[in-house]
């Protein structure tokens, strides 16, 4: 049922650019191929970079389950990491033939990157992208350790009401006037979907290419370190609630 | 039981509830905000997407934004006092279901409305106030008909809940179908005419989201022929007199296996 959720997500959207394209040739600087190029790319992104089963995290820090680990040698941060890559590619098993299916049904047009060069480009950016998002939503987490109840759930759903949207997985977030996308060109959650999907589609000049790969290296250490701080705050005042 | 016996358990339950959600209120207001935020944002999508498009299958943009508030008003409606499905199937799984067949009240009542929530009364009070700023002006006819529409679809979505409660019965399968439901609503944010025929024809007939909400947003913008107010009168009884004897049904074959 919840392979159901994800197509239908991505068909919820689909359709409603479908409608745009059948009377417009080009919306801002978006052809009907690029568009559904843009749509695929996303899709596929959102299924590997917001993928996460590490949200799981903040339920145990809320629950006190967070004990059965600390107690073990074994890193907790690099156990979720493994077991949310396990997740990702476990997902992704499901998802890429069943979006296959949907271009064969739907005869949605492939653009594929024009070089090797660019599709190795893509895949590390795809893999930083995920690993920026495992250390935004371990943040998120750790909320838990100062606010436990409803497990942690309501900053994370804060935090979902608004990943949609500014990760560009609907929509590319340059459809906006241009002083609101530049803002969104600093902001980290343009570096999950958005800012790989462009590269995958070649519509980044070199330098924006760069400039991006250097604001997205930022945020991974500043997530880093705000993670490794937050955690050992975290940590100090833990109370295994629920034990 | 008399309606007034319901009317009081559904304020007590509702006071229970609202005491619950005061208890946590960094929780309450994180949720409150998120709900917020995700409409405003929406309206940001349509306000950008004003630069670039005119028309869209002959609505404006500001048709558009009617749409989108109609769809969110109900969307909001059908959460407001149907939210107690969510916590269904944990009574199904572990046999507490029996206590709600043996109480002195509707099954169906207990399920449905046990859990009123009031954080979306915030949201829902925010999209009422756009949506009377949005709307040009509407004549007292018109109105009369948008209200008549609103009951018929607040009848539609309780059938909806119903349905996904049967099922429940059936297949202890709650949390997804309600889901699958409101991401398939998610296409009514825009009038169910600007997607395909097949699109179309499903959403209108197969689930009936274009008579929940578009066509009360289409009778507010005087879009709304007599044919299909009567169509929907129609669908709006046959849809929920099956979905109760399909209800009935469901409870026939519960067989309270793990109590």
């Amino acid at each position: 049922m919840w392979q159901v959720r994800t197509v239908l997500s991505f068909l919820t959207i689909y359709f409603f650019w479908f409608a745009v394209f059948t009377q417009y040739n080009q919306i801002g600087t978006y052809t009907r191929t690029t568009m559904f190029a843009y749509l695929l790319v996303a899709a596929f992104l959102r299924n590997l970079v917001l993928w996460s089963d590490s949200y799981h995290a903040c339920v145990e820090i809320a629950n006190g389950d967070l004990n059965n680990y600390l107690l073990k040698p074994l890193s907790y941060f690099g156990n979720w990491l493994a077991r949310d890559w396990a997740d990702k590619i476990l997902n992704l098993l499901f998802f890429v033939p069943e979006l296959a299916l949907l271009i064969i049904i739907f005869r949605i047009p492939l653009v594929f990157p024009t070089s090797l060069w660019v599709w190795a480009w893509f895949i590390v950016l795809a893999i930083l992208g995920s690993l920026l998002y495992f250390l935004f939503s371990f943040l998120v987490s750790s909320f838990s350790f100062w606010y436990p109840e409803h497990d942690g759930w309501p900053l994370r759903f804060f935090m979902l009401m608004f990943l949609d949207f500014l990760s560009g997985a609907a929509f590319p977030l340059d459809i906006f006037p241009q002083p609101v996308t530049t803002l969104f060109k600093f902001l980290p959650t343009s570096y999950f979907i958005y800012f790989p999907t462009q590269v995958y589609l070649g519509r980044l000049s070199f330098s924006d290419q760069l400039s991006g790969l250097v604001i997205m290296l930022f945020w991974l250490l500043v997530f880093f370190y705000l993670v490794k701080i937050v955690w050992h705050k975290g940590l100090q005042i833990y109370g295994a609630y629920g034990r | 039981m008399s309606l007034k016996k319901y009317w009081r358990c559904w304020l007590t339950m509702g006071a229970m509830t609202f005491s619950s959600l005061m208890s946590t209120r960094l929780a309450s207001l994180l949720f409150i905000s998120g709900k917020i935020a995700r409409i405003f944002l929406f309206i940001l999508l349509l306000l950008a997407l004003k630069t670039k498009i005119t028309l869209l299958s002959g609505y404006t943009l500001d048709q558009l934004l009617i749409f989108y508030l109609i769809y969110t008003l109900f969307d909001l409606l059908g959460q407001i006092f149907f939210r107690g499905i969510y916590w269904y199937r944990s009574d199904l799984l572990s046999g507490n279901f029996d206590f709600t067949l043996t109480k002195p009240l509707s099954p169906l009542f207990q399920v449905l409305v046990n859990h009123t929530d009031w954080l979306d009364i915030p949201p829902l009070i925010l999209t009422v106030i756009f949506l009377i700023y949005k709307l040009p002006s509407v004549s007292v006819s018109t109105l009369l008909g948008f209200i008549f529409l609103s009951f018929l679809a607040m009848i539609l979505i309780t059938a909806v809940h119903i349905f996904v409660a049967a099922i429940g019965v059936l297949t202890l399968e709650v949390d997804h179908t309600i889901w699958i439901f409101r991401d398939l609503s998610q296409m009514a944010r825009f009038p169910v005419d600007i997607y395909t025929q097949g699109v179309q024809f499903f959403l209108t007939y197969i689930i009936p989201i274009a008579f929940i909400f578009t066509f009360p947003a289409k009778i507010l913008l005087g879009l709304l022929s007599g044919r299909l107010i009567l169509i929907t009168v129609l669908v709006t009884v046959a849809f929920y007199w099956l979905v109760i004897k399909f209800w009935q049904y469901a409870l026939k074959t519960y067989a309270s296996a793990s109590s």
